[in-house]
């Protein structure tokens, strides 16, 4: 299974946003009933490139904070290598749900969530799986920028593999540093500094910072709740041209109440709402971007995607 | 109160009174408010008056105090004197030789038992209470231990002799036998006879008295502690202990050295719990098990009885601690800036307790996202970079036994359980104490142990602390009185009225400096300081005296929290005020005070706790009264006072349960007191969020 997965990183190649592989087909849905990412009928040139197995995948997913209900049922599909944007109105349960994606949402007291995660088809909410293992097959880049303010810009890049007790010589950890700060676009900026606090960086340059931290653990799946909300235009751009670049190597899920960037850099996106004050957040609709954003099948998606609610 | 101030000029508007109604003259008449000006001036007048009479008046005992010393520096010399390792009163025969090695020596050496033993066992508990334990119990327990810093030294004192030294004895015999002889250097660390006062116990006690400091503080800091770290950590796949590791402890560390550093200096300036355990010889390189004296506890076991050149050297000795002491808040001082400036968070409550107001370092968050962050070269930096990749390994496993390497989890197992071990080992002394409170306190409770005197007879059960309670009261009572007004119009003055530039700044910042070097006053020096500028130039102890030296105690404090309280009321909220054309008095009294006045009373109740339990300056000072008194110029019982005295000038079964009974009150009174300030400290909450 390990070896299909590498094989299927590997021959994958994707150009622009607007590709959009064939979704797997579903192998533990519970019913089909359910909404969850539509059959694919676009025509893509790319579209044939992809029929590896899902790397995530969500079932009935609910999420709460005691007793309350946050997040409901839901049933998302995320397919390999594409950008999958979740949108909705704020409070909506959105990041809520990411953060269960990587076991997160549990860290927060009383927070609990039900249903089934599925990460490489293996439940992260399985008897024997492991919360501090599924956290660094799932990376998490924030809201606001969180790079370890005493650690240099190197040995933020290291606190993953030394977190994981990844043993590397020092070429290895030049090349590491190296791969992904070029990766995240900021070796240019900081090549010359790398020993220097990364707090001093801006909040751009600290947040592309955090996801090549994320990335030098080498993740399945990379979770990014609004990395751009606390950020300024040219940075956000920055970041966007980012995501672009990196879906190559990772499969992302973002979360964003942007609209305009939601349709800029994801393949897929999944509108996600609460229908009436105290219902807890609900998936409305989901498919490939451009129906979504272009023609969408639902009034309220079309509401929010045209800037009529929300 | 004070005279008004000389008639302020008209403003000179005014004085062309324009006829037009909505003209200059209505404006300056509209800003300035209706005698605004002469209000205005009074106002800082009078905030500028307390701070000054405040000063001078502490700066004359400082001086009476330092003149004293003459004698001892013209006999030793400075050098003689402070290297001298005999100490040998006048007596009968031979001549009186005075040096303070041994004290200085005593001091450093109790002190350093103190901090290896407290500051890992400290930091543990604060990890456990904010991170470990189940969130359910962290408050209860953090809170637990918050509570114990309160308790004052001669409970501490009272438990060691009764309860800790009988119960060590066996296992330091033990260790005299087996290690007795041996030797370090010509020191012989644990040779015997163990006596009942020791250095070791001493240690230990002091450790047990400043773990809750060190972890209350500690705790805050960690508290401080931005979530998204801790996030951050956890979503590369930490364990609790890494992500503590990695994200809590280097972002808190200065905090954590300044933590360490103010137990330190309650630990040198530590008096009346050492008095009790250490005995009262002047010795170097004696036996950890042997007896010994501090800096403190000399002074305060002698300067009754002293008089002529021992005074001198007494005074001399409270001088040498009062550097030792100004020397380590200054250097906590400096650690705490430098880990501030390099981008490392401070703590709240540390500023609340520490000297100087830190450096305003901005939090070490992302920086203004404006600005030349990002350069416009962004995109041809972007293009050029390296887009072919592969995978550099499997997938890691996420389940199984091997998911998290073993290794790993081993450390981590093995951090977790030092963590558990030391909050064991810190709560289990403070447990006991509690527990010995209450089983030997409360059976000498009853309604008349609050109406009637002690037994004159000291083995005789029985009696009652009604002096003591009554004298306690009235010390309090004479202390706020004195503290409290001075105390929050020297806040004003520093943070409110003086302008912050020129003359008024450095003002104002040279009594913040005078107000943060009282803080750090060891409690003992500032009863000699009382002891030579008053009792001795009056030639009557007297409750009046004992009254001001707890005031010194309590004024620093109560300047520091107001002065921070004040600060705390949000600049916008005063502008706007200002802009509807209130004075300043104005702004202050209707606007920044009732902000900062729920802060102001929880400072005014902290000082307050803290010198209710006071002993150390109350021994030469209000002296203490075998009889009910309640005037001012006699001198004059105290609990805390009572309880020293029963446990180490008497020291019978009968006098020990009186002594656990006024204990368990004069902890309720703390308690009491304590609780006022967190309820008042909670409504105040929602002003800091802003």
């Amino acid at each position: 299974m390990t070896d299909d997965v590498a094989a299927a990183e590997e021959e994958m190649v994707v150009e622009s946003p607007d590709t959009v592989p064939t979704p797997a087909p579903d192998r533990s849905s519970p019913s089909d009933d359910d909404v969850r990412i539509a059959p694919i009928e676009v025509a893509t040139p790319a579209a044939s490139a992809s029929t590896g197995p899902l790397p995530m995948y969500t079932r009935d997913l609910s999420a709460y904070f005691g007793s309350h209900k946050a997040v409901e049922d839901i049933t998302l599909d995320f397919p390999r290598n594409t950008v999958t944007a979740l949108i909705g109105p704020s409070g909506c349960g959105k990041s809520t749900y990411i953060r269960c994606l990587n076991r997160m949402h549990e860290l927060v007291p009383n927070a609990r969530c039900t249903g089934s995660v599925m990460l490489r088809d293996i439940d992260i909410y399985g008897r024997d799986a492991d919360p501090v293992a599924v956290r660094r097959a799932v990376g998490m880049v924030f809201q606001r920028p969180n790079p370890f303010p005493t650690k240099s810009i190197r040995d933020n890049i290291l606190a993953g593999p030394k977190f994981t007790g990844t043993k590397l010589n020092r070429s290895d950890k030049d090349d590491l540093v190296e791969e992904t700060l070029r990766g995240a676009g900021l070796w240019d900026e900081v090549k010359n500094r790398l020993n220097a606090h990364a707090g001093g960086l801006s909040g751009g340059q600290q947040q592309r910072l955090c996801i090549a931290r994320a990335l030098a653990e080498e993740p399945d799946v990379l979770l990014m709740d609004e990395p751009c909300s606390a950020l300024d235009p040219q940075s956000t751009l920055r970041i966007e041209d980012l995501i672009r670049a990196i879906k190559e190597r990772v499969t992302i899920v973002i979360v964003t109440h942007n609209m305009q960037q939601a349709a800029r850099v994801s393949d897929y996106t999944a509108f996600i709402t609460i229908e009436n004050e105290g219902e807890p957040g609900r998936l409305i609709e989901t498919g490939p971007t451009k129906d979504v954003f272009g023609n969408p099948q639902n009034d309220r998606t079309e509401a929010y995607v045209s800037g009529r609610f929300g | 109160m004070t005279p008004p101030p000389p008639p302020p000029p008209p403003p000179p508007s005014t004085a062309a009174l324009p006829p037009d109604p909505g003209g200059p003259a209505a404006v300056a008449r509209l800003r300035q408010g209706p005698g605004g000006v002469v209000a205005d001036r009074g106002y800082a007048l009078v905030a500028g008056l307390a701070a000054f009479l405040a000063v001078i008046a502490v700066g004359y005992l400082i001086w009476m105090t330092v003149a004293q010393t003459g004698e001892v520096w013209s006999t030793f010399g400075v050098w003689g004197f402070v290297t001298g390792t005999e100490w040998i009163p006048a007596s009968a025969v031979g001549t009186a030789v005075y040096g303070a090695l041994p004290f200085i020596y005593g001091t450093l050496m109790t002190s350093a038992i103190a901090l290896v033993l407290a500051v890992p066992t400290s930091i543990g508990i604060a990890l456990a209470t904010t991170v470990f334990l189940p969130r359910r119990l962290r408050g209860p327990v953090g809170g637990f231990i918050n509570l114990l810093a309160a308790v004052p030294s001669v409970i501490f004192g009272l438990w060691g002799v009764t309860v800790l030294v009988p119960f060590l004895r066996p296992a330091l015999d033990w260790l005299a036998n087996t290690l007795g002889g041996f030797s370090l250097f010509g020191w012989p660390i644990f040779a015997g006879p163990v006596t009942s006062g020791s250095f070791l116990v001493s240690g230990l006690v002091l450790a047990i008295m400043i773990v809750p400091i060190i972890t209350a503080i500690t705790r805050e800091v960690l508290l401080t502690v931005p979530r998204d770290q801790q996030e951050a950590a956890f979503a590369l796949g930490a364990t609790r202990w890494e992500m503590v590791k990695h994200a809590m402890l280097p972002w808190s560390r200065s905090g954590i050295v300044g933590a360490s550093a103010l137990g330190l200096g309650r630990a040198v300036g530590e008096t009346i719990a050492i008095a009790m355990l250490l005995g009262n010889s002047p010795v170097i390189f004696g036996s950890l098990l042997g007896p010994g004296a501090t800096l403190a506890s000399v002074i305060a076991l002698q300067t009754g009885e002293a008089s002529g050149l021992q005074l001198s050297a007494l005074t001399a000795l409270a001088v040498v601690l009062f550097l030792m002491a100004f020397a380590i808040n200054a250097v906590a001082r400096i650690l705490v800036r430098r880990g501030e400036s390099a981008g490392r968070g401070g703590g709240g409550m540390w500023s609340l307790l520490a000297f100087r107001r830190s450096v305003p370092a901005p939090a070490p968050a992302p920086q203004a996202p404006s600005g030349p962050s990002a350069p416009g070269d962004a995109a041809e930096a972007q293009s050029g970079e390296a887009r072919d990749w592969t995978p550099r390994r499997e997938p890691l496993p996420i389940t199984g036994p091997d998911a998290v390497a073993r290794k790993r989890r081993v450390r981590s197992g093995i951090a977790e359980g030092l963590i558990w071990f030391s909050l064991a080992v810190g709560i289990i002394p403070l447990v006991a104490i509690m527990w010995e409170m209450l089983s030997k306190g409360l059976p000498a409770i009853s309604a008349s142990f609050f109406t009637t005197l002690p037994p004159l007879d000291p083995n005789s059960y029985g009696g009652g602390i009604s002096n003591a309670l009554v004298g306690t009261l009235i010390l309090m009572g004479v202390a706020t009185v004195i503290a409290a007004p001075l105390g929050v119009l020297t806040a004003l003055f520093i943070s409110d009225v003086s302008k912050p530039t020129g003359w008024q700044k450095r003002l104002a910042d040279g009594i913040g400096f005078f107000v943060d070097v009282l803080l750090g006053v060891p409690s003992i020096v500032v009863g000699l300081i009382v002891y030579l500028g008053i009792v001795v130039v009056q030639e009557q102890f007297s409750a009046l005296a004992g009254g001001i030296a707890l005031a010194i105690i309590m004024f620093p404090i109560v300047v520091r929290s107001a002065d921070e309280m004040l600060r705390l009321v949000p600049v916008a909220q005063k502008e706007a005020a200002s802009a509807l054309g209130a004075p300043k008095w104005r702004v202050t009294w209707s606007i920044v005070l009732p902000a900062a006045g729920p802060g102001i009373l929880t400072g005014i109740l902290l000082g307050l706790a803290r010198a209710s339990g006071e002993t150390a300056p109350l021994l030469f000072t209000s002296l203490g009264n075998q009889f009910f008194s309640t005037s001012l110029t006699e001198p004059i019982a105290s609990i805390p006072q009572l309880i020293y005295q029963n446990t180490i000038q008497v020291q019978t079964p009968a006098s020990l349960q009186l002594a656990w009974g006024a204990a368990l009150v004069l902890v309720a009174i703390i308690l009491i007191l304590n609780l006022g300030a967190a309820l008042l400290a909670r409504r105040t909450r929602p002003l800091e969020a802003r």
